[in-house]
């Protein structure tokens, strides 16, 4: 498997958000708002418009898509989503570019920790 | 109120996005309403201008419309320049060149006029023909 994953990268911060929240388990729209305000300690926050904004997105570029609904009494208007297999490939490789990212930023800050100042 | 205002900017939505997302987004506002409904109102605002500026394609509609306003007001500026400065020697020597450029500019002025209206009507129709199909073909 050989996929380039370069025109998508890197991810916009509410895309990331998403993309992690779906990471775990599959999710309807309020649970991905949650999940992110969880995972973000409540830091980062999302509205409908945006998230809906960018589940379009994400689904059209097929990195997200429809599950079927886990529960038998759920809400008809109660959507889940979840990661593709190309979506989880693409949130690993986003990853792996923040971790280079953050590795980088460890050694210049360590290298003249005065500059900062 | 409140759920009735964001039902109605829902409503105002993109026929794509409004068929897909409404009723998500409306369930969510049940859930959260009495906490959150003016951060609500307002990201729905927000969605609102975002979907039909950005991503409809409707920016390039305006963007028409804009050319075409300018055009007509530079047309229309340059017919009542060439009326204030020549108008009374137009009338007396009948200049022939001066009032065929006055028709010129009229005619280019209806001209760009009616494309830039044919363009917007068009890909309106094509647009809601379009979603339309979409909406029948899933």
């Amino acid at each position: 498997m050989n996929e380039d994953f370069a025109p998508f990268l890197p991810l916009s911060p509410a895309a990331l958000h998403i993309l992690l929240a779906l990471a775990g388990e599959d999710r309807h729209g309020y649970g991905i708002m949650q999940e992110v305000a969880r995972q973000s300690e409540g830091q980062y926050r999302i509205g409908p418009g945006t998230l809906y904004d960018n589940l379009q997105k994400l689904m059209t570029q097929g990195i997200v898509e429809e599950a079927a609904s886990p529960g038998r009494n759920d809400d008809p208007r109660r959507r889940y989503y979840r990661l593709t297999r190309f979506g989880r490939a693409l949130l690993a490789a986003e990853v792996e570019r923040l971790d280079t990212v953050i590795r980088e930023a460890r050694i210049h800050l360590r290298a003249h920790p005065r500059r900062a100042t | 109120m409140t759920r009735l205002l964001y039902r109605v900017l829902l409503c105002l939505h993109p026929p794509a996005f409004r068929r897909q997302f409404a009723g998500e987004m409306l369930w969510i506002f049940d859930e959260t309403a009495c906490a959150a409904a003016w951060m609500l109102l307002a990201d729905a605002l927000i969605s609102l201008a975002r979907q039909w500026l950005l991503r409809s394609g409707a920016w390039k509609l305006l963007a028409a419309g804009a050319g075409g306003l300018i055009q007509i007001t530079v047309g229309g500026l340059g017919l009542f320049l060439v009326r204030r400065f020549h108008g009374p020697e137009l009338s007396r020597m009948h200049a022939p060149m001066a009032t065929d450029m006055a028709r010129l500019i009229y005619l280019a002025v209806w001209v760009v006029g009616a494309v830039v209206c044919s363009v917007i009507a068009l890909s309106l129709w094509v647009k809601d023909f379009t979603g339309r199909r979409i909406h029948h073909d899933a």
